[in-house]
């Protein structure tokens, strides 16, 4: 271990437990998943960052959407994600998270996730190497530190909003049911 | 091989317009009633696999024209067989064949969905992919997916406040 982390160690250790235990939800979203067993195996190890794919969301906190996201993806996303334990990080893979990429017209895939979901760091490219996995999760223990990786905070806050946004697109959700919320978009929810 | 079958089918069904443009090909067009008869009569003669079900879009004649693509493990692996009927593309339909081949039944769902073509007999025209409805199948070529995606997806706003 790095000495001098021995100070964080001390005053923040919630963060830093967070930081190098990030366990991935092995949710295979359109392409750029399969970027990830080269991560996760011998050759790039993500073990050594801390990074593994762990089965099911209530196991997980890091959340990476890989791909493309069509409507019906858009739904079990959202399902995943509502049904991870705080704190929760999510990382937006490739350029089709973003603003929908090369499905800039296509007639059943949301554009810009951020909508419906928060999002806490993006790794763009078409697709990114595996390297920008290691960069992304890099930059997401800075974030982590400095306590900005805060999405799922924002997600509580702006709960109105998010859930007006899925609703737009999907009519009624099923599930998750509708927490209690407030009018006026934020301060709903906590 | 595909000579002998283009005149076996010629001389079976009258109807139909056999041509046969390579070596290993061979194009049947058929009016839409008679596309699960000729389908068995392929089938009959080796043709034992249906490798896909398509579906074009024709605005201009006002027609969908289907496409049933047949390859064979017990004959040439090499020939293929195209089996077209064009329908109309309003109301119009043509008969399942998935009483002749069962994976028909997954292809014709999805050009129900995607083409709104209509598969009478087939029983089961679910929704297979599409999450949402549309006025026009998204795959008709009259489908504005640019002017689609300003209404649903662009008219979502951003989340304000973070």
């Amino acid at each position: 271990m790095d000495r001098n982390q021995i100070s964080k160690w001390l005053t923040a250790p919630g963060k830093m437990a967070h930081k190098y235990s990030l366990n991935a939800v092995y949710f295979c979203t359109g392409c750029g998943i399969i970027e990830i067993p080269p991560v996760i195996t011998a050759r790039w190890d993500a073990e050594r960052f801390g990074v593994i794919p762990v089965a099911t969301p209530r196991q997980g906190n890091l959340f990476m959407i890989t791909g493309y996201v069509s409507v019906k993806t858009l739904k079990a996303i959202i399902r995943t994600y509502e049904q991870m334990p705080d704190p929760k990080y999510t990382v937006g893979f490739g350029s089709c998270p973003i603003n929908g990429g090369m499905y800039w017209d296509s007639y059943n895939t949301a554009k810009h996730v951020d909508k419906y979901i928060p999002i806490d760091g993006w790794i763009a490219g078409c697709m990114p190497r595996p390297e920008a996995v290691f960069i992304g999760v890099t930059h997401l223990w800075t974030l982590i530190d400095k306590g900005m990786a805060n999405g799922y905070e924002r997600y509580r806050r702006n709960y109105a909003q998010y859930r007006r946004n899925q609703e737009m697109l999907f009519g009624d959700l099923g599930w998750p049911p509708r927490y209690p919320i407030e009018d006026g978009g934020s301060g709903g929810g906590k | 091989m595909s000579d002998a079958l283009k005149k076996g089918i010629e001389t079976t069904f009258r109807n139909s317009s056999v041509e046969a443009p390579g070596k290993d090909r061979v194009m049947v067009s058929v009016p839409p009633e008679s596309v699960p008869t000729v389908l068995h009569y392929l089938r009959e003669k080796g043709f034992d696999h249906l490798t896909m079900v398509s579906c074009v879009d024709r605005p201009d004649d006002g027609e969908l024209e289907m496409v049933y693509i047949l390859s064979s493990y017990t004959n040439d692996p090499r020939l293929h067989v195209t089996v077209k009927a064009r329908i109309r593309r309003e109301g119009g339909g043509v008969e399942t064949v998935k009483g002749v081949f069962p994976n028909a039944e997954p292809y014709e769902r999805e050009i129900h969905e995607l083409f709104g073509a209509d598969f009478p007999g087939h029983g089961r025209l679910i929704p297979l992919f599409l999450e949402r409805e549309y006025d026009i199948p998204p795959f008709r070529k009259d489908f504005d997916s640019r002017k689609y995606v300003e209404e649903t997806f662009d008219s979502i706003p951003a989340v304000e406040g973070d």
